[in-house]
Parts: C-alpha cells; sequence; structure tokens
C-alpha cells in the first residue's frame, strides 16, 4: 500500500470517528450530569429512540431540521421527566426503571410511526444539517477533513463538552449538583433540595439523550428505523465511566468510541477476508474491556444509585 | 393547586391493601392501553377480550402461551438466583442465544454421519439441554469473573455482551455453521431430537414440564436449603454475610453459574422445542421480558410463574389480536410495559400519601 493511500485511509477513517463519536458524546455528556447527582439513567436507550422519532417525524412534516431538533428536546424533556419520577420521587430500583422504560421506548417508537406513516411505511428521508466546512482550516491535509468539515451539531457539541467541563467543576450549580451525588445527607443539611436536584440532572441527561437521537436522524441517517440507537446509550454510559464522570475526558473517551465503530466500516471496504460481525462487534468489546476494570477502577459519585428523600 | 406526597404513620402492608394497589396499578395500565387501542380505532372491550380468549380459552392459543412461557420462567428464576444473591444480571438474552448455539451444534453433530450419529435420541436431547445450560453457564461467567475479580460495572458489562452474542450467533449462522441456501441459519435439527409435544394439538412441547420441575428446585434451592440461604444473606448485605463467614464473592459466582445454566436451558428448550434450528435474531427480547416477569412476580418463584405465564399469554394475545383487528402488536408491548411501571410506581403509595393541596406549601417543607 502507497503513502497516498494509507494517508487517505486514515484520513477516511479519522473523519467518520469524529462523525460518528458526535452522538455518542452528546448522550454521554447529559448522562455526566445526572449520575453526578446520584441517578444512573439507564434509560437513554429509549430517550435517544424517542427524540430520534420526533425529530424525524416533525423534520419530515415541516421540513425544518431546526424544528426537527426542538421536537427532539420537547419529547426527550416529557420523557426523562417520566424517569425522573420513577428514579427520584417513587425511587424504584434505577435499573430496572431503566431497563422497562427502553422496552416502553421501543413499543412506544414503533406503535407512534406506525401510526403516523400509515399501514404502509413511506420511507421519505429527513431534511438534513449538512456539513460545515470551515473556511481555510477545512483545506489542511488530515486535520482539515477530520475536524474541519464535519456537522454544526458536531462542534456545538463539542462546545457544550467544554461548557458542561466549566459547570460542573467552576460554578455554584455544579458544585451543588456534585455534592447530592456525593452526599445527599450533607447537601440536605446545607439547604439543598435533593430531589429537585437530582430531576434536573436527569431532565438534563434526557436533553443530551433526546439531541443525541436528534443528531443521529438529521446530520447522519436522515432517516427512522426502530433499530437506529443499536445500543448507542449503553455505550454512552460506558463512556461516562470511561470518561470518570469529566465532561472532558468524555470527549476522548468518545472519539475513542467513534473511532472503532468506524474502523468498522473502513475495514468493510478493504474487503479483507474477515467477518464483518467482527467489526461491528468492536465498540462493544471495547466497552467490555474499559469498563472491566483493567484501566484501574474508576470512582464513582458516592452516593450513586442510592436513594434520598427530602422531609 | 398541587400533589403533595406525604409520608404515612405506617406503611400499608395489610394482604387487602396489597391487593388493592395491585389491581388499580394493572387497572390503570389496561385503561391507558384502550387509549392506545382507540387511537388505532379497535374496541378496547372487544381487543381485550379477543386477546384474553385467544390466548388462555382456546387450546391452541393456550398450548402456545405455554411455550412462550417456558423460556420466560427459566429466565425469571435465573433472575431470582441472580439478584436475590446480590448479582444484578442483565445479560440473560445474551446467555441464551449463545446457549441456543451450542445446543444447535449438538444436534446437528448427531445427525445422520455426524460424529454423534451413534447416539439415541433421548440421550441427543439430554446431551443437547446440557450443552446449552454449560453454555448459558460459560457466557454468565464472563460478567461474574470480571464484577468478583475487578470490580467492574456488571449492568454494563452484562448489556455489552449481549450485543456480542447477538453478533457471535450472527457470524456462526452466516458464517461457519450456515446451510446451504437463501437464508443466514443452520440446517434443520433431525425430528427424532425435538422435544416432544405434550398436549395433542397444541404446539405445546416438554419443555414447560422441565421449567416447572427447575421451578420447584428452585423454590426449595431459595427457601430450604442452608446454600439458598447464604445466596440471599449474600444479596441483602454482603457486609453483614462477610462477617457472618459468608465468602460473598464465591456466592456470586455461584448465583451466576444457575442463572446461566437457567438462561442456557431455556435456550436449548427453544430450539429443540420451537425453532428446530439456529438463525438470527432468535429471541426478540425473552433475556429481558423474564427479568419483568421475576420482578412482577415480587422475586418469588410461584409469582414469577404466574407472571410469565400471563405475560406470555398478553404476547400470544397480542399476536392473535393482529391478525383479527389489525392493532399493531407492539401496542401491547406498551401495555406491557405500562404494567411493570404502574406496579413499581404503586410502591410509593404504600408508604406515602397523594394528597392534592390547595395552595403551595411554604418553602422548604416539600
Amino acid at each position: 500500500m502507497s503513502t497516498a493511500v494509507d494517508l487517505a485511509f486514515l484520513t477516511t477513517w479519522l473523519a467518520a470517528g469524529v462523525r460518528l463519536s458526535g452522538p455518542l458524546l452528546l448522550a454521554a455528556l447529559g448522562e455526566i450530569y445526572a449520575e453526578r447527582s446520584g441517578v444512573v439513567n439507564v434509560g437513554v436507550e429509549g430517550t435517544i429512540l424517542l427524540g430520534a422519532l420526533a425529530s424525524y417525524l416533525v423534520a419530515v412534516s415541516t421540513g425544518s431540521p431546526a424544528l426537527g431538533l426542538l421536537a427532539a428536546m420537547a419529547a426527550a424533556l416529557a420523557a426523562s421527566l417520566f424517569l425522573g419520577l420513577f428514579y427520584v420521587v417513587v425511587q424504584a430500583n434505577q435499573v430496572v426503571v431503566g431497563v422497562v422504560f427502553n422496552i416502553l421506548a421501543l413499543g412506544l417508537a414503533s406503535v407512534i410511526y406506525r401510526a403516523a406513516t400509515g399501514d404502509t411505511p413511506q420511507f421519505s428521508s429527513t431534511p438534513m444539517i449538512e456539513p460545515l466546512a470551515i473556511p481555510g482550516l477545512a483545506d489542511l491535509p488530515v486535520a482539515g477533513p477530520v475536524l474541519f468539515q464535519q456537522s454544526p451539531m458536531l462542534y456545538a457539541t463539542l462546545a457544550l463538552a467544554l461548557v458542561g467541563g466549566v459547570v460542573l467543576f467552576r460554578t455554584r450549580f455544579g458544585l451543588n449538583l456534585r455534592a447530592v451525588g456525593e452526599n445527599p445527607r450533607a447537601a440536605a443539611a446545607a439547604g439543598l433540595r435533593v430531589t429537585r436536584m437530582r430531576l434536573v440532572g436527569v431532565l438534563l441527561s434526557g436533553l443530551g439523550a433526546g439531541l443525541a437521537g436528534g443528531y443521529l436522524v438529521l446530520c447522519q441517517i436522515g432517516l427512522f428505523r426502530e433499530t437506529i440507537v443499536a445500543g448507542r446509550g449503553f455505550i454512552a454510559l460506558a463512556i461516562v465511566i470511561l470518561g470518570r464522570w469529566n465532561p472532558f475526558a468524555a470527549i476522548a473517551a468518545a472519539f475513542a468510541f467513534g473511532a472503532a465503530d468506524a474502523l468498522g466500516l473502513s475495514m468493510q471496504l478493504l474487503a479483507l477476508p474477515v467477518p464483518p460481525q467482527l467489526f461491528i462487534a468492536l465498540p462493544y468489546l471495547m466497552t467490555v474491556i474499559a469498563i472491566s476494570g483493567l484501566f484501574g477502577r474508576a470512582r464513582s459519585p458516592a452516593a450513586l444509585m442510592q436513594p434520598y428523600r427530602d422531609e | 393547586m398541587r400533589l403533595v406526597l406525604t409520608r404515612r404513620l405506617a406503611p400499608l402492608d395489610g394482604p387487602l391493601a396489597f391487593a388493592a394497589l395491585y389491581a388499580g396499578a394493572i387497572g390503570l395500565a389496561v385503561a391507558l392501553g384502550g387509549v392506545l387501542f382507540l387511537l388505532f380505532h379497535a374496541d378496547p372491550l372487544a381487543a381485550y377480550l379477543a386477546l384474553i380468549s385467544s390466548a388462555f380459552l382456546e387450546w391452541r392459543g393456550f398450548g402456545y402461551t405455554l411455550v412462550q412461557a417456558t423460556p420466560l420462567i427459566l429466565v425469571s428464576l435465573g433472575t431470582i438466583v441472580a439478584w436475590r444473591s446480590g448479582f444484578i444480571y442483565l445479560g440473560f438474552e445474551g446467555a441464551l442465544v449463545v446457549a441456543a448455539a451450542a445446543a444447535t451444534a449438538v444436534a446437528l453433530a448427531a445427525g445422520p454421519g455426524g460424529p454423534l450419529a451413534a447416539l439415541p435420541g433421548p440421550g441427543v436431547i439430554a446431551l443437547a439441554l446440557l450443552a446449552g445450560a454449560a453454555a448459558g453457564m460459560a457466557w454468565s461467567m464472563i460478567v461474574a469473573l470480571l464484577q468478583v475479580r475487578t470490580g467492574g460495572n456488571a449492568v454494563l458489562l452484562a448489556l455489552m455482551t449481549n450485543y456480542l452474542a447477538v453478533l457471535l450467533v450472527q457470524f456462526l449462522v452466516s458464517g461457519p455453521m450456515r446451510a446451504a441456501g437463501d437464508q443466514p441459519q443452520t440446517a434443520l435439527i433431525d425430528r427424532a431430537f425435538w422435544l416432544p409435544i405434550v398436549i395433542e394439538g397444541t404446539r405445546a412441547h416438554a419443555g414447560i414440564l422441565i421449567a416447572l420441575v427447575l421451578a420447584i428446585a428452585v423454590f426449595l434451592l431459595m427457601e430450604k436449603t442452608a446454600a439458598g440461604f447464604e445466596l440471599v444473606a449474600a444479596g441483602l448485605n454482603p457486609r453483614a454475610a462477610r462477617y457472618g463467614g459468608i465468602d460473598v464473592d464465591r456466592r456470586i459466582l455461584l448465583a451466576a453459574i444457575i442463572a446461566g445454566a437457567l438462561a442456557g436451558l431455556a435456550g436449548a428448550i427453544d430450539i429443540l422445542g420451537v425453532h428446530h434450528r439456529l438463525l438470527d435474531g432468535l429471541s426478540q427480547g425473552t433475556g429481558f421480558v423474564g427479568i419483568v416477569a421475576a420482578l412482577l412476580g415480587r422475586m418469588t418463584v410461584p409469582g414469577s410463574v404466574v407472571a410469565s405465564l400471563l405475560y406470555s399469554g398478553l404476547t400470544v394475545g397480542a399476536e392473535a389480536t393482529q391478525r383479527h383487528t389489525g392493532l399493531p402488536s407492539a401496542v401491547i408491548q406498551v401495555v406491557q410495559a405500562l404494567i411493570v411501571l404502574c406496579l413499581l410506581g404503586a410502591e410509593i403509595l404504600r408508604s406515602h400519601r397523594l394528597a392534592l393541596v390547595r395552595s403551595r406549601p411554604p418553602r422548604g417543607a416539600a
């Protein structure tokens, strides 16, 4: 293989990796808020799906991707308010609620999609948010296509990650949120409303997941299918762990997963004599290795999954 | 006006209150489902009646309900053993499909010209079931070992292994185990190795008997033996159990072995009793629904058996209703999930009172 081909392969692969990491990062960023407040939101998988469906239906019917994105946010907020009630107010087992909610979301998405498109599903694609080449920088070799010819959603997501880091570690809100997730009793004694804070955490995680769903549909696929999410919500949970509940580190973790995902796509193009399932399995395998504790034990927020009731 | 939760002086623990809450929660979910039915212009009452009669009141339908309930019962038994021992396993889906592959491999090896061709039919069935149990066991041990040895997050690990298992089966049926033909699937298993039908005129096979026998075995294990007591003690309070001289890590591994074997049997039975060949998309969420059935049964064996029968009845009924009224069967999936959520939600009414309060309470009181 000549150097030129190598370089082209590298560029395609990395650019695809960055592209695929976008929705993962967005969902993971939201999840960080929930987990920092003490709630593991396993329902992100279902929330991404509902966000994707809402953005698809609204974007197709109005022709506006922006409205689609708004719809994804609205659907995700409603879903995560529902989830938050179960997590924080009812205080049912968080894993159980999340798993059952994912089943519910899958059923609901299928029902709503059928109700909206009729008995003969039409495969009309949505208007998409087109990639934005940043003048000047986009023409750089390798770095240009990888970093500067991406979707505006990606730039926004990266900005959100940076803002998220500042919010979590440099603002009063972030301090309060983390206090609730570390020691709710002490936080309550200091006058914080634990329940309300955790609800906010869950809502933010829902917002991230909903936007991730919109991102998938409006920037990457342009269609809706029930299998569109394919475990990305769970991978986002793994990114949170690998990123040590830190938005800055989550950027790197998300990119690692995006790159693993993209490696499969790029390798399939090379037509190597390797089963395609191996490449599809790569992100899941990476998740297992990442969270199996081989990289040292990650210290989660101390009150993660521990119920607390304001009295 | 706003809704306010206030703690009850004493939680509602009486059987009557309990039954009322359960009935109310299921009623609410069924009513919400009815609203969904209306969306598809179906008469809710007629739809529910058709659903119940096709799942429980007709022989064929009831037989099919038993067929569907079999893997659910087995997975819910596995859930009871694992979760009550503190091993929050969510990987039954993966254990089930991996076991299905193992059972298929054994049954195919016993076909004409295969290495096991000399074995008699019942021997092959037993060996295939054992292979399935062993495969399920090995699969659940991956997660258990990682949790015990390195402190990995069992919930996420198990979810990821589910995807890996499904991809593994996809690889097997499109590569090494693929039979000639258009579909990615293995050859059909010899009829001599199918599980015998136990109710004439239906598709109910001997798997349901295996499931019921194992239900009794698990009940005895968890309620009547020292080993079961240690498992539950390890789950209730690991620190206290350790202090009491119980090796919690070993209990978790034991729980994983039993749970994986039960899920593995579910997969093997589905191959020998229903599919008769390995194919992609074999388990449509059975591994998760089994967990839900165990929850609905409040983690007790009798409760889980009943919940499994009801849940599979709903599923069978949903398919029949879809054929009759055109109602998409996903609607029933929604109703099933709503039932679980309503039951989870009802829990809070046992310890709290929900009241409508006219004005905003003073700050800090909520």
